[in-house]
């Protein structure tokens, strides 16, 4: 078992983040406080965009000329118009697209900073964790395709700062730019590359996250509909209060020098337009790697975990301790020949958090955390009611 | 006629109890109660409540986290699914139901625990004698 040491700060945010949890259960019940769904309201809205995005994705034209000259619909710039002010509720779903992916940041963060406060995040979690990173890494980076994908003088402008310090990293620069630019400058290859992005890297979400879910036995991924139904209500308020417009359309022969800083995604850029690109680099590749090593940097003696023990003799091969193990950690492997039953449990080490829910669901007594055996915690309710009075 | 006592077992993360129970399991606060700790609450058998009911306690506590918040993600639910007999090992369905108390409570709701318990043990001394002893 591992215990915050005493007087670590962590167990200050851990007591307010109980505390705040604690006052929301006063009036929502456990049932529906979205604090307890943490992990689920990105997932949430994961489905939103890919939902409200298929929509986008029927009118969007990835291009900066005209290809398909039909209803006037131009390049990217026009039809992103056209979703916006001539299609019924088109404006609706670019909204909800956009708010839903900041929404999506924001819960995030939430989630982040609430396993970090609670301290789940290291040990048997820390797959959990750089896991995590990567795919929050990636939602950034979708995030900011879409800004592209509008195709108005910010997304020019944007995609040269991007372009550039793509170029300014040794090695693999020129390849990268290369590959983000679909050729050596922006064509309406770039575009459709830009839309292969934002689509492709979204699809890749879903791989990460089954990484994220290993070892995690019944991950929760849905809120119930009424935490659903409030997630969806901000949206729509957002989509109704800040309606989007698109600045004007982008032009290869200008070079626009100021954009309005969206701080869920495009805070990157604000920073890159702050410093030299090489200092840029420098801060975000650090800055990831401090982020990524935090398990293992914020406490840097970790007590060992005193992981379950099968009490071989004892065990029936019923498998219940392996059903009910929160973190995949038992294992049914088939019992030794001479066995009086098919199979044997056994535990794996790395994945054991100690928590003794195993030992909870043995009626056997053939499964044991080493420092509180079930057998003694039984003799001592013995003893305290031998020893009244 | 001995002593009544009421046994108590709780996840060291739910209700904070350290200020008010001592090392041998006494609680200032609510006497005849004592207090057995465990990692989660999903450690506790079903057998360790019969256990304790066999041997002539009163009633037994048993105190886990907020239903949906368990550090070890799950071991609240468990323990209280095999108190419902929902999940396997069950609570004997001989159990005197009303002499266990399960209380969900988090970290900071260390006063509610005490009122609940203090409760749950006055409603106690209007049953019954238990039948074993």
């Amino acid at each position: 078992m591992q215990k915050i040491v005493d007087n670590h700060p962590l167990k200050t945010f851990n007591g307010l983040t109980l505390a705040i949890e604690n006052a929301i259960n006063a009036f929502m019940t456990s049932k529906y406080n979205p604090f307890y769904y943490h992990g689920a309201l990105p997932q949430y809205y994961l489905w939103v965009l890919y939902l409200s995005g298929l929509l986008l994705f029927a009118y969007y034209i990835p291009t900066i000329d005209n290809a398909y000259n039909s209803r006037n619909l131009t390049n990217a710039w026009t039809s992103v118009d056209y979703i916006t002010k001539s299609l019924p509720f088109g404006g609706v779903i670019r909204g909800i697209h956009r708010y839903a992916g900041d929404a999506m940041v924001i819960t995030i963060l939430l989630h982040a900073l609430r396993v970090w406060f609670t301290d789940r995040y290291r040990q048997y979690r820390w797959l959990q964790w750089v896991s995590g990173i990567v795919l929050a890494i990636f939602v950034l980076f979708i995030g900011q395709t879409g800004f592209y994908l509008v195709w108005d003088d910010r997304s020019l402008l944007l995609t040269r700062m991007t372009a550039g310090a793509f170029e300014a990293l040794p090695v693999i620069g020129p390849g990268l730019k290369t590959w983000f630019l679909n050729g050596d400058q922006v064509t309406n290859l770039t575009l459709s590359n830009f839309l292969f992005i934002h689509i492709g890297l979204s699809f890749f979400l879903l791989f990460g996250l089954w990484v994220h879910y290993l070892r995690m036995t019944r991950p929760v991924l849905t809120p119930p509909p009424a935490v659903n139904y409030i997630l969806t209500a901000f949206v729509l308020i957002c989509v109704f209060i800040w309606p989007l417009s698109s600045g004007n359309m982008a032009d290869l022969n200008q070079q626009p020098t100021s954009f309005d800083v969206d701080w869920f995604f495009l805070w990157p850029y604000a920073m890159l337009s702050q410093m030299p690109v090489g200092v840029y680099w420098a801060v975000m590749l650090i800055g990831t790697g401090l982020i990524t090593a935090i398990p293992w940097l914020m406490i840097p003696k970790q007590s060992a975990i005193e992981t379950a023990e099968v009490v071989l003799n004892k065990c029936t091969g019923c498998s219940l301790c392996f059903k009910d193990c929160p973190y995949q950690a038992i294992e049914m492997v088939p019992a030794p020949a001479g066995s009086r039953f098919k199979l044997l449990a056994t535990v794996k080490d790395f994945r054991c958090s100690g928590c003794g829910v195993c030992v909870g669901a043995c009626a056997f007594d053939a499964i044991d955390l080493p420092d509180l055996p079930d057998a003694e915690v039984t003799s001592k309710i013995k003893a305290l009611l031998e020893a009244r009075g | 006629m001995s002593e009544k006592i009421v046994i108590t077992l709780v996840c060291e993360r739910a209700a904070d109890l350290n200020g008010v129970v001592d090392d041998s399991g006494n609680c200032s606060e609510v006497p005849g109660m004592k207090v057995i700790k465990f990692p989660c609450s999903g450690m506790i058998q079903p057998l360790m409540i019969e256990a304790a009911l066999k041997g002539g306690a009163e009633g037994v506590i048993v105190c886990g986290c907020q239903i949906g918040d368990c550090y070890y993600r799950e071991g609240n639910r468990m323990i209280r699914e095999r108190l419902l007999g929902e999940r396997p090992p069950t609570l004997k369905k001989a159990t005197d139901r009303r002499r266990v108390l399960a209380l969900w409570l988090a970290k900071p709701q260390r006063q509610r625990f005490i009122s609940e318990s203090k409760e749950f043990i006055a409603s106690l001394a209007g049953l019954a004698a238990p039948e074993a002893k």
